[in-house]
């Protein structure tokens, strides 16, 4: 009987059903360490979502052409609704949206370091589109087998949009490096200052007991993604010309994998710690945002209850 | 605030399905949150809330035909992207014939994305 175990007990059952495939719902009985695991690594994504928005968002009206501005203005939105998806799932592990967002604006909890750093360029917008997006799907994707339920039909939801903006980003692509030199150029500068963010994006390689594996929050090695979306991009830049910045990068026959230059982790522990070339510049828009609409929640939280 | 469990009908025929979840002060809001946050895509015929812990289902009055926009908002969908794809392929042969790739050791086989 389940109320006769002890608490070692019901953990070793608990993992013997995450090891065995079973799926976690929202109101099973789960140990703190799961929830807690669970809990940040949703949130972060979460906060990512939301703060993903702001680079992009920023070229909203400095879009080329009606059209670009409206699929700029739908992926930018669709991030943002991904934020609430999250928040939403993050919300049945024990904290609440309102704790969440003033942890995230007052810089007390993380968000993806891609999102510190400018986007300067209409090439900036491409990349994002086209590789950050497609690390993010690669990412994502694992997680679509991931030990709990509800954020796994968060994915089921993000991943299909996610596989759009992917497209959106690639479509600016061609359009850049099949146009002027200049074009080309913008691409190519973009590429050269977001290559390490990018490989930062995947994070260090995984420690030997990562407790987001062992719980199967997350179900791959980042070093597994990192070469899955060097075998599925990499091709694919150098057929359009495109270099990246690593002398290194090479797919290894012999190993089966690929040669790279392990990139600067203090700049990715430096900007994940907060102080990123943008950080305190987008928290304080979404703060500001936060602080001076607090209203319109009050105003919403105090609709009396008529279900 | 109360806690909502989405459903959605992906097609016609299909029974609801749990999707997520939104919060929202009562059902009328839940239902437009639903549809805002769950079905802006086209993703399904029908949607419908269900209070966490009632059995009642709250069934959306927007029909598949609407569910999503009546205007063009294809820029929302894959379909505006066809031939993306094939495009990528023709702009990178021409420019093998041009010599402009970079030709570094790739794994064998190439996988999509």
């Amino acid at each position: 009987m389940a109320g006769e175990m002890t608490y070692e007990q019901k953990v070793a059952e608990f993992k013997a059903r995450i090891d065995a495939g079973d799926k976690i719902e929202g109101g099973d009985w789960m140990p703190d360490e799961y929830r807690q695991a669970a809990l940040k690594f949703i949130e972060m994504h979460a906060n990512s979502e939301v703060m993903g928005a702001l680079p992009e968002g920023t070229w909203i009206p400095r879009a080329p052409t009606l059209k670009r501005k409206l699929s700029l203005t739908a992926k930018v939105q669709d991030e943002v609704g991904h934020g609430q998806i999250l928040y939403r799932v993050a919300e049945d592990l024990g904290k609440t949206r309102e704790q969440m967002f003033d942890d995230l604006v007052n810089g007390r909890t993380k968000f993806h370091n891609v999102f510190h750093y400018p986007a300067d360029t209409w090439g900036d917008v491409a990349y994002i589109g086209w590789l950050i997006d497609g690390a993010a799907l690669v990412n994502q994707k694992a997680l679509l087998d991931a030990s709990y339920m509800p954020y796994v039909r968060a994915m089921r939801r993000i991943c299909p949009e996610e596989s759009l903006h992917l497209r959106h980003g690639e479509e600016l692509v061609l359009e850049l490096v099949s146009g002027t030199p200049e074009q080309r150029e913008l691409f190519q500068d973009a590429v050269n200052r977001w290559w390490q963010p990018t490989m930062h994006f995947f994070g260090p390689p995984s420690k030997k007991k990562d407790m987001l594996l062992y719980w199967g929050i997350k179900t791959r090695t980042n070093e597994s993604l990192r070469q899955e979306f060097f075998s599925t991009y990499v091709p694919k830049l150098w057929d359009l010309g495109i270099s990246v910045p690593d002398d290194r990068l090479a797919w290894n026959e012999e190993k089966g994998e690929w040669d790279w230059s392990e990139p600067d982790w203090d700049e990715f522990w430096k900007v994940v710690r907060g102080d990123g070339p943008m950080t305190h510049v987008r928290l304080s828009k979404r703060k500001a945002v936060w602080d001076t609409h607090a209203w319109i929640r009050e105003v919403f939280a105090g609709i009396p209850d008529a279900a | 605030m109360p806690v909502w469990e989405v459903l959605g009908k992906r097609k016609a025929g299909d029974e609801f399905e749990l999707v997520g979840g939104i919060k929202a002060p009562d059902v009328e809001m839940a239902l437009v949150l639903a549809r805002e946050t769950h079905f802006r895509h086209k993703e399904g015929v029908g949607y419908a809330v269900r209070r966490r812990g009632d059995h009642e289902l709250h069934v959306g009055s927007y029909g598949g035909d609407v569910l999503g926009g009546v205007t063009d908002h294809s820029y929302r969908r894959q379909e505006a992207y066809t031939g993306v794809g094939a495009r990528q392929k023709r702009i990178s042969a021409e420019f093998a014939k041009r010599g402009v790739t970079i030709d570094r050791p790739r794994p064998p086989v190439r996988t999509g994305g």
